[in-house]
């Protein structure tokens, strides 16, 4: 199991590369709270649809912003060393691990966030949560995956929204609907298809990820 | 020339889906029925409008009849009324006169009626719900003294023409385009993704890269078309060009997909790392779209056909002279659309192989 092992050893440098240039995730943290400001005073008290789509789309920005120095922030020679220690699968997946952790932080700031200025407006808590799980894991999924390629070509930030937004779009949608019965939008009896549904894309593009990952990294 | 008969194959299909598709007629209908309503007991004199009719060609010919809806009906046999006279106006105008029984074996107060009008130019013409009967009172058993005509003798012979439908009407032949190129669409962007997998597991052969890179190309054109063709036909029967539509909105994103398709491609100047990067880019997209028809369809209701209680293909949308044109129309449009690819890719190699010469 040296790919856990490997695994396990990538994620602490990952947080440990964090935590020593904190100007990174403060600034991104920075980030989301600005967002949800500027959006509350461009739209004072939004009502439930409004509150609902507004806040996935600060999660969706906030998430491209924290995602795309994934794979661009270190250098090609650097990642060629990576790439000679370890598997480079692992690599992939202790990026989206880490990338699910810091986006689920960033979309649960948000929350707080945005219920601090414009209300509260969940009315079944667990099942938001669930989606803030399920969304986070899929934006960093499909999000870490687009920066590794982003990352092979100059303009990469253009490239990450370009590539990444028509892609995400199916995990956005089904978000919208959970999270539009967790703020009792509507009454979906059949909420549970829609999580597995949204599970099933999220392992789907994973399971694509991992496959495609050996053909990018080389260069 | 022996290899290239699948290209003679899709131009002579095209030819013939521009030919007869646009060149067939419609069958005959009805565009005009007036009243719309009538009383038991009377006479009814109804003025109907025909539609590519030739009433003047098969004027002793001419029958027509009243069909009641079954529903609530107290007996499951047909009950038809045959108009006792009929006067032609013109080719297109006749004047029907029906006599209404007294009692309407059902024990709805209003009932719809189907108007069929038959000739032996024409053949018949049917049109649902044209005229409503009101009841003076309800007597089901009383119903019994007028017996139901019988619709025997109806020149439904085939003939080379497309149905006659309300709402389409003569837009029924946006469907060899329309819908074809969609088919066609769906096929260039599989061939794409087949080539663009074949580069990766098969030793980043160029020419795959090209194949991969033009049947993409020739596929979005194909989707383009298909859009526009759809909003062209949308603005006649949905009243729109846009109506937000669940296909409508997964066409623009796979668009959008495969248009960043080609950004990707122009952001690499190596070639290798081209291929390589857009390929697995493409082959990835492939699963997030994969998810995306599965998805956006269970969010809202289509207004396309086969969706939210709409006939679909195959079923009353297409008859067999359509069929006829219908699918092999398909087959052409992948043809031609495979014919394009090959020409881009085959410039490409040889443009790569001038570059190895070199």
């Amino acid at each position: 199991m040296t790919i856990l092992k490997e695994i396990y050893w990538l994620l602490q440098k990952e947080i440990v590369l964090e935590w020593r240039q904190k100007y990174a995730i403060s600034g991104i943290l920075l980030y989301v709270l600005s967002t949800v400001f500027i959006v509350f005073i461009a739209s004072v008290n939004p009502k439930r649809e409004v509150w609902n789509s507004l806040f996935w789309i600060i999660v969706l920005f906030a998430s491209v912003n924290a995602v795309t120095k994934s794979f661009v922030q270190e250098n090609g020679n650097r990642q060629l060393y990576y790439y000679s220690l370890v598997n480079p699968i692992a690599i992939l997946l202790s990026k989206v691990i880490y990338n699910t952790l810091l986006l689920l932080l960033l979309s649960f700031l948000s929350w707080a966030a945005f219920s601090f200025v414009s209300g509260d407006q969940v009315k079944d808590t667990g099942q938001f949560f669930a989606a803030l799980f399920l969304g986070s894991t899929g934006f960093s999924v499909t999000f870490t995956f687009i920066s590794a390629i982003a990352s092979k070509a100059k303009n990469s930030a253009t490239l990450m929204a370009i590539l990444g937004f028509p892609l995400i779009i199916p995990v956005l949608l089904s978000l919208l609907k959970i999270s539009a019965n967790a703020l009792r939008l509507m009454n979906d009896t059949n909420v549970a298809a829609d999580m597995w549904t949204l599970v099933a894309i999220d392992f789907a593009l994973l399971g694509m990820g991992i496959l495609l990952f050996p053909f990018l990294w080389r260069d | 020339m022996k290899e290239n008969w699948w290209k003679a194959l899709g131009v002579i299909i095209i030819i013939y889906t521009f030919i007869a598709g646009l060149g067939a007629p419609l069958k005959h209908g009805i565009s005009g029925v007036n009243p719309s309503s009538a009383q038991t007991g009377k006479l009814l004199d109804l003025d109907v409008v025909g539609y590519n009719s030739h009433y003047t060609v098969g004027d002793e010919t001419m029958r027509a009849w009243l069909r009641m809806d079954l529903a609530n009906s107290v007996d499951t046999e047909e009950f038809l009324i045959q108009a006792d006279k009929i006067e032609v106006k013109d080719e297109r105008n006749a004047q029907l006169q029906f006599r209404i029984p007294a009692y309407l074996p059902t024990t709805d107060k209003v009932k719809d009626f189907t108007l069929i009008v038959d000739n032996e130019a024409n053949g018949p013409a049917v049109i649902p719900q044209a005229v409503f009967v009101t009841q003076d009172s309800i007597n089901p058993a009383a119903a019994k003294a007028f017996p139901s005509a019988t619709l025997d003798g109806v020149h439904n012979e085939w003939r080379f023409a497309f149905p006659y439908r309300t709402i389409l009407y003569e837009t029924i032949r946006n469907t060899y385009f329309h819908v074809a190129l969609w088919f066609a669409m769906l096929f260039l962007f599989m061939r794409g993704i087949w080539f663009s997998g074949r580069y990766l597991f098969m030793g980043y052969d160029p020419v795959d890269d090209a194949k991969a890179m033009s049947f993409t190309a020739v596929g979005l054109l194909m989707g383009m078309l298909g859009l526009i063709t759809g909003a062209i036909w949308a603005t006649y029967t949905w009243g729109e060009p846009w109506s937000n539509d669940v296909k409508q909105i997964t066409t623009a994103i796979a668009l959008l997909i495969y248009l960043a398709y080609f950004v990707l491609r122009d952001a690499f100047e190596d070639e290798e790392r081209r291929g390589r990067v857009s390929a697995v880019f493409s082959v990835f997209a492939f699963v997030a779209l994969l998810a995306l028809i599965y998805v956006v369809p269970r969010l809202t209701a289509s207004l396309h056909p086969g969706n939210g209680g709409n006939p679909a293909l195959g079923s009353d949308d297409l008859d067999n002279t359509m069929r006829m044109v219908f699918y092999p129309c398909i087959i052409g449009w992948c043809l031609i659309g495979a014919w394009m690819a090959n020409i881009m890719w085959r410039t490409r190699a040889l443009e790569i192989k001038a570059l190895d010469d070199e």
